[in-house]
């Protein structure tokens, strides 16, 4: 494929500063139902057209998108929207796509998308109970709202990678098929992950609990949430438990 | 009855989960969770049990040979699980009313269990996916547990130290399984171990020897795991969790790392320059650990120091190739440093009313800091404290095993024996008794006492972990040095020693009041800060979040 076809892909599968195009979408969309469909369906489309390129994509092509993720999963750090954060993660982990082999990459974007979908929806959440979704605006959610925070903290740690979610496989596989230098990329990556993941924890649900006023999920929300994350488990451990 | 390995995990996830699903009243979630860890202490010390019997080695892999979850049934995991499950029960109890008064008491009891699960899943592990999991699974339940206080920014600030160097513990670990699973396109522990022992010579990238590489990068994610110097600063720090959180860490969670070295001693056993790397990097941290622990002001920070020279000393162990010895180790040292933790309350509240101390020659000595009005005769005594030590702790390994000094690594740890056993009679030099020589009759004697406890049970553990004569054997000689060099050094280090003493018994004699001059004081600026590590790690923290905010400016944040 020409170097031109690459390019375009780098829409969809993130390479910088082609991923500056989906950030600003997806920020800019509030309709949350087209917001969910951009966050499944955006890499899908990178690796329908993937795929009508023939053999693996060039090594430099690969080193990009690896920087490509490394400058997001940095920049996260200092990301305080919520709603950001899911477009800079989602980045930064698209990105990782170009590293998998490509019988396997449509599922782990989907594994990549799932938690990212989920944390969505609990951004719309916040968003309607307090008219925006900041950190360290309204500090200890754990106190107010006990069952969204549970919620709140597994779904983002399933979104960085932490087992037994299946983007733990997605990792695992990203570094099978990783040479010695995209590994120690694929390590400062998931350290920056679980560095952002815990900046954003703590910034939402510690501290002393300034928002008593704050209705909580309802007791089915929170079963439903948590069925969801004990389906996309089982779900990884079945078809991606193997990591191969 | 080996297929009871399955239910370990069993029992605490269950628990964890019926908590959640009754969420019940305090006295229901106690029960619920202390019924689980009586339970699956009992199990385990039905497995320890069988394990003992001669049982065999047996694998059970959950969900076919392909996926993640098989569990392994071996002395190791028997006898690890058996301290997991005995240190997590005593947690339990204690938390049921040391909790009673906190928020959150369903979540910590929850946390508790899923903590239990993972450590045990961790120890019985038989492939590589499941130790990942477990492995990775521990420092973020450890996180939350340290953060119970959902008020306390501080407590997660701390909590995040913990966490952040659990990752960069478990990454190396993830590096050396995919190495290994490039190598031998198996996550099972048991193939790779015979494929490594088939050939052990096999090359990775850049076309260095595999089992160099993945035992240095195991031996990464132990000094992480094991708080050694440069990773150890989360130790200290992470005294804000609950006590018996903290009891858990420093009795369970830390040792992890001497247990991992262990788990891969079949790679191990083919390397050389990794286990002297080990012995270094343990060594320095035994060291600096002591230090700071006698150089701190906060009695909380002290003891996290006194655990990290107890890892350091640990890892050493491993460093010598004396793997069983470590075991050993981290579970005496578990043992002590839990009971320390969480009597920690008690003895603070009896002070209060009375300070308990017997005046003694000891607490004249300790307390007072009153010297001996008069002293034997210094030379005699550096004699018998250089004599005394070495004699016993020679007979007591000659007791155990006569080729003792064929192995370079425990003429090592005889070093350390021997000037432990040194310093112990020194203070008797200097203390004020009415009847010195009763005094160091029965140090001496407490010291035997020690030093055959010691030697006797690690043979014990040598034996029951590694029943192999030769395998064992192989550890000492991996770990090993050229035999002149080695005696070179023996040389040396005893003449350090004994000259060392008898000017430490010269000075004494002849001590005076002397201001310490300003290299001591500089010296000591520096131990009181801890080298600055902390500073310095918060600087480029600082440092690294300032870059990101800058670009998100830069970039417009998209």
């Amino acid at each position: 494929m020409s170097t031109l076809g690459y390019l375009l892909i780098g829409f969809f599968l993130p390479l910088f500063p082609f991923s500056i195009g989906f950030n600003a979408l997806l920020t800019r969309v509030t309709n949350l139902p087209l917001r969910l469909i951009l966050l499944l369906a955006w890499p899908q489309i990178g690796l329908l057209l993937l795929a009508q390129t023939d053999g693996a994509p060039p090594a430099w092509i690969v080193t990009w998108a690896m920087a490509t993720s490394l400058l997001y999963s940095l920049r996260l750090l200092a990301v305080r929207e919520l709603g950001r954060w899911i477009a800079f993660l989602a980045t930064a982990a698209w990105g990782l796509l170009w590293l998998l082999p490509a019988a396997q990459a449509a599922l782990h974007a989907l594994w990549f998308s799932l938690p990212l979908l989920l944390l969505a929806l609990l951004t719309a959440s916040l968003e309607r109970r307090f008219g925006g979704a900041y950190t360290g605006i309204y500090q200890g959610l754990a106190q107010a709202m006990p069952r969204f925070s549970a919620v709140l903290v597994i779904t983002v740690l399933a979104a960085v990678a932490t087992p037994p979610a299946p983007t733990f496989f997605s990792m695992l596989s990203a570094f099978l098929n990783a040479t010695p230098g995209l590994m120690s990329g694929l390590v400062a990556v998931w350290l920056l992950w679980t560095w952002a993941a815990a900046r954003l924890l703590q910034g939402l649900i510690v501290g002393p609990g300034t928002c008593e006023a704050a209705v909580d999920l309802e007791r089915a929300g929170a079963w439903t949430y948590t069925a969801a994350l004990l389906t996309l488990v089982v779900g990884g451990a079945v078809f991606s438990g193997g990591v191969a | 009855m080996d297929k009871l390995i399955l239910l370990l995990p069993a029992v605490p996830l269950a628990s964890a989960l019926l908590i959640l699903l009754t969420a019940g009243t305090r006295t229901v979630v106690a029960r619920i969770s202390i019924g689980a860890a009586t339970l699956t202490f009992l199990l385990t010390a039905i497995l320890l049990g069988i394990s003992l019997g001669g049982a065999e080695t047996r694998v059970f892999a959950l969900f076919g040979e392909r996926t993640a979850g098989s569990l392994m049934f071996d002395p190791l995991s028997s006898l690890m699980a058996l301290v997991i499950a005995g240190i997590s029960l005593i947690v339990h109890v204690y938390s049921v009313r040391y909790m009673a008064e906190e928020s959150g008491y369903a979540r910590f009891f929850t946390l508790l269990d899923l903590m239990t699960a993972a450590l045990l899943v961790m120890v019985a592990a038989a492939d590589l996916l499941t130790l990942l999991v477990a492995w990775h699974l521990i420092g973020v339940l450890l996180y939350f547990l340290l953060g119970q206080d959902t008020r306390s920014q501080s407590a997660y600030r701390y909590g995040f130290w913990t966490l952040i160097t659990y990752r960069i513990g478990d990454l190396p670990l993830v590096i050396a399984a995919v190495l290994l699973y490039q190598a031998f396109g198996t996550w099972s522990l048991a193939a790779i171990f015979d494929g490594i022992a088939l050939n052990p010579h096999i090359q990775t990238y850049f076309g260095l020897p595999l089992a160099e590489v993945v035992a240095a990068l195991i031996a990464l994610a132990a000094f992480a795991r094991s708080a050694q110097f440069l990773l150890h600063t989360w130790l200290p720090y992470t005294m804000e969790g609950p006590t018996p959180v903290s009891a858990l860490m420093h009795a369970g969670i830390v040792n992890a790392g001497g247990f991992l070295i262990n788990r891969f001693a079949a790679i191990y056993v083919h390397t050389g320059g990794v286990l002297h790397w080990i012995f270094v990097v343990g060594l320095v941290t035994a060291i600096i650990g002591s230090v700071l622990m006698l150089t701190q002001n906060d009695v909380k920070k002290s003891l996290g120091y006194s655990t990290m020279g107890q890892m350091g000393f640990m890892i050493m162990e491993c460093g010598v190739g004396a793997f069983s010895l470590a075991i050993y180790h981290l579970i005496a040292h578990g043992v002590f440093k839990g009971t320390l933790f969480l009597s920690a309350g008690t003895v603070i509240g009896e002070a209060r009313q009375n300070d308990g101390v017997p005046k003694d020659d000891l607490y004249t000595f300790v307390v007072q800091r009153r010297p001996a009005r008069s002293r034997q005769p210094w030379l005699l005594m550096a004699a018998i404290t250089l004599a005394v030590p070495i004699v016993v702790l020679v007979l007591a390994h000659w007791l155990v095993a006569e080729d003792f000094f064929q192995k370079q690594g425990a003429v090592v740890l005889l070093f350390f024996g021997w000037v432990t056993g040194a310093q112990l009679l020194f203070s008797t030099y200097r203390m004020q008794s009415e009847n010195p020589l009763r005094l160091i009759a029965l140090i001496i004697f407490s010291f035997t006492v020690v030093v055959l406890g010691y030697t006797m049970i690690s043979h014990v553990f040598d034996v029951f972990l590694y029943p192999d004569e030769q395998f064992r054997a192989s550890i000492y000689a991996a770990a090993g040095i050229d035999l002149r060099w080695f005696d070179a050094l023996v040389g040396i280090m005893s003449v350090v020693i004994v000259v060392g003493w008898l000017r430490a018994y010269y000075a004494e004699r002849n001590a005076g009041v002397k201001r310490p001059g300003p290299v001591w004081l500089n010296l000591y600026a520096l131990f009181s800060r801890e080298f600055y590590i902390v500073d310095l790690y918060s600087r480029l923290t600082r440092a690294l979040l300032s870059v990101a905010e800058r670009l998100n400016v830069w970039l417009r944040w998209v």
